[in-house]
């Protein structure tokens, strides 16, 4: 196995989320690709708290990431469906009241 | 470690990222958010891996039980459900592919060339009595934070997702001109 | 040393304070009948209230560090969590006077305003990743809400979507950047993570890391190029929430953007700096780019805005552009300058919000073009909005004036001439827009004649908050010597 491994799956898990989210034009692919995201920063934060530090304070970190991505989460989609039932679409550009 | 292990952990990488690709690529918001569940399982195998046992079932609880199944709630509630095909259109494939995999190419150097200060010997050892132990003790006060935090974010969902009330509704859809 | 748990609640009454006002909310108010009536408006501003009481009293010699390394009590928190109580205090005074908000359920608006306030506490305080991490997301997650506040509105779902979209994005680009960070050097408290990169030279990942946190805090700020969402967010979100947005979580951004640059890639050499630059990566020379795109971006676009929120939005984009230019010369002088800008920038900017309320109150119009004739249909509320858009200008004898001339000065001083050239044409190009929205306001014929109406208290509030504004420009000595008193980072 080794660390390096591990980065370098949380390298890609990261770009894979980065192009979703790049890609995408519905909210929810978009929130998809946000999630890719904050697992890559868990998957490096609990390799390097088990081979760089003496605490298991990236353990913790990834603990509270996963809280925060579940409270995110659940407010994005409330929004989501908010915009959907005033505008009938969750697309990130055709929603364009708003621009200039 | 090597044998079987190592042969596991291969599988579980090719799992995660392998998935984490379909996420990205998948024409079909459903099937994203089906793959987008097998990665969320394989970074659950690889905390396994890491000796984050509380870790791995925190994350198959959370995230492939909850957040997985809010997603594909608000999939379903989006798409009218008479809609034969659930599309999930992309744009500008070429220059983003470009991007990332360029930056793919940065990250992976990176990671693998810099000399991080790992330490000697690896122990593996249940995590969980230690996390509990840390959270009430140097990380009370995030913990304490988390739970205003999810309180706020509870009313605010709650709050978006109940029905318009009879009255205040006609104020409400007046737009700005 | 950090103190423990316990020893540290003591220390911790502003937060407590306004963490209590939250929970009474929800028991009184949020589970209650009377959802609509203006008692949540009054118990928020008590806590609040109380909170700025507590700060005040709060003895920030000598510095500590509380809860086990989480947060730090120094002149630079303390600065900034009266800062900010202040700009939330001034904004539920302008939520009562909303006629966007009246009918609506008032309760949660208030649980998620004082969430945010809440979350600006610790995010000027924190010196540890998690904490840092957990206060962005306190700030962003009931941001995202309250600016979705008008639920049936489809403008303002459009901008809560936006925001969220944007938010995510970069607090996950942030976290990631985290990652690399605490895997350099084992451990999440940023003065350590500081001392740890002292010693190494691993260019290349620290360059990255720094990069991504930038990208988060940039966001937060609203700097170019991470400002896509802020115009959208700022028209869209209704007027009270934008002027929060607008004035509070932008202070807080710098903040704690300051404190964490200044901590782990620099070093101080006292106390209160000077800052040596100790990585390897020239960060001041990234934001100096930043800060002259920001400025530029923001007077440019703000040119051709035919709405005054979206104007005003990219307004205070320019703004946190001339701001950023105190950040990126590592001494004591240029953050003073940028706490002393905050400071003015507060008044001038809610104000002018704040006219665009009562007008819309009125007209029920944010269009510049809707503005004509009304310094013959109100007066009072015409003067006070060319009084704040003057002084957002920076021309003399406003407020925000002498807050440019701090800037500047310090960027002169510094040898950073192109930087100043850059600001001073930015200036330039800021007067035409500006002094536009004044034009219609005083040499254009109304459409309409009828007089707008402002009632009595509104006026009061509008004295209050044009009287610092213009006072800030002749007498601001008192107020110099706060932020110089406040550049105080806690090192340890």
């Amino acid at each position: 196995m080794g660390m390096d491994k591990l980065l370098v799956i949380g390298a890609a898990l990261f770009c894979c989320g980065l192009y979703t989210i790049l890609t995408r034009r519905n909210a929810v692919a978009v929130l998809m690709g946000v999630e890719l995201i904050l697992n890559a920063a868990n998957v490096n934060f609990v390799a390097f708290s088990h081979y760089v530090s003496r605490v298991i304070g990236g353990q913790i970190f990834a603990v509270f990431v996963i809280v925060l991505a579940a409270a995110e989460a659940a407010v994005a989609l409330a929004i989501f469906l908010r915009l959907y039932a005033t505008t009938g679409t969750v697309e990130v550009d055709t929603a364009d009241e708003l621009k200039g | 470690m090597n044998g079987p292990a190592d042969l596991i952990f291969y599988i579980l990488a090719a799992l995660t990222v392998g998935s984490a690709i379909l996420v990205a690529i998948l024409p079909n918001i459903v099937y994203s958010a089906i793959a987008l569940l097998f990665a969320f399982a394989g970074v659950a195998g690889l905390y396994v891996f890491l000796s984050a046992d509380f870790l791995a079932a925190t994350q198959v609880l959370v995230y492939v039980g909850g957040i997985l199944i809010l997603i594909l709630f608000a999939v379903f509630l989006s798409h009218r459900i008479s809609d034969v095909k659930l599309s999930n259109p992309a744009r500008f494939h070429w220059q983003a592919a470009f991007i990332c995999l360029s930056l793919f190419g940065v990250l992976s150097y990176t990671v693998v060339s810099t000399s991080f200060p790992v330490k000697p010997g690896t122990v593996y050892q249940p995590s969980t009595a230690e996390i509990g132990e840390l959270l009430m003790t140097r990380y009370l006060l995030p913990f304490e934070v988390a739970s205003v935090l999810l309180l706020a974010a509870l009313i605010g969902a709650a709050l978006l997702s109940r029905p318009e009330g009879r009255k205040g509704t006609s104020s409400d859809m007046e737009e700005p001109k | 040393m950090p103190l423990g748990n316990l020893a540290s609640v003591s220390r911790f009454l502003p937060e407590l304070a306004v963490t209590a006002t939250i929970l009474l909310l929800v028991a009184v108010h949020v589970v209650g009948k009377n959802r609509q009536s203006s008692a949540s408006a009054l118990l928020s501003l008590a806590g609040v209230g109380a909170a700025l009481l507590l700060t005040a009293l709060q003895p920030s010699m000598p510095a500590v560090s509380l809860f086990e390394g989480m947060v730090a009590l120094d002149g630079f928190a303390v600065f900034f969590k009266a800062l900010t109580a202040l700009a939330t205090i001034v904004v539920i005074f302008m939520s009562m006077d909303s006629a966007e908000l009246s009918g609506k359920s008032q309760a949660e608006y208030y649980v998620f305003l004082l969430s945010v306030l809440l979350g600006m506490f610790l995010l000027s305080s924190a010196t540890d990743l998690v904490m840092l991490y957990l206060s962005l997301e306190l700030v962003s997650i009931p941001s995202y809400l309250l600016a979705g506040y008008l639920k049936g509105r489809k403008s303002s779902n459009e901008a809560s979507m936006k925001y969220v979209v944007y938010g995510a994005t970069a607090s996950g680009v942030m976290i990631y950047g985290f990652s690399l960070l605490y895997g350099l050097t084992g451990t999440t408290q940023i003065a350590e993570i500081g001392r740890a990169l002292a010693t190494g030279k691993a260019a290349l990942p620290l360059f990255l890391a720094a990069v991504m946190v930038a990208v988060g805090f940039g966001y937060k700020i609203a700097a170019v190029p991470f400002h896509m969402w802020s115009p959208d967010v700022y028209e869209g979100a209704p007027t009270p929430v934008t002027a929060f947005l607008s004035v509070g979580p932008k202070a807080a951004g710098f903040a704690v953007l300051v404190r964490f640059f200044y901590t782990v890639f620099a070093s101080p050499d006292g106390a209160g700096g000077p800052w040596t630059l100790s990585s390897p990566v020239d960060w001041t020379l990234l934001f100096a780019v930043l800060s002259a795109a920001t400025m530029t971006v923001g007077n440019l676009v703000a040119v051709n805005q035919k709405n005054v929120k979206r104007l005003l939005a990219y307004s205070s984009i320019a703004h946190a552009g001339y701001m950023l230019m105190g950040f990126v010369l590592l001494t004591p002088a240029g953050i003073q300058a940028i706490l002393f800008y905050l400071v003015v920038y507060l008044f001038m900017n809610l104000g002018a919000f704040y006219v665009v309320i009562l007008v819309a109150n009125g007209t029920r119009s944010e269009d510049i073009s809707d503005y004509a004739g009304l310094g013959s249909r109100a007066p009072f509320a015409a003067v006070s909005l060319a009084i704040f858009l003057f002084a957002l200008t920076g021309i003399p004898p406003f407020s925000g004036f002498i807050g440019k001339v701090y800037l500047f000065a310090e960027v002169i001083n510094r040898g950073v001439y192109w930087l100043a050239v850059v600001a001073a044409l930015n200036s330039v190009v800021s007067l035409y827009y500006y002094a536009r929205i004044v034009k219609v306001m005083f040499l254009e014929e109304p459409a309409e004649k009828a007089e707008l109406a402002v009632p009595a208290f509104p006026r009061a509030l509008l004295c209050l908050l044009a009287v610092p504004t213009l006072l800030l420009g002749v007498y601001w000595e008192p107020v110099i010597r706060v932020a110089a008193n406040s550049v105080r980072l806690l090192a340890f």
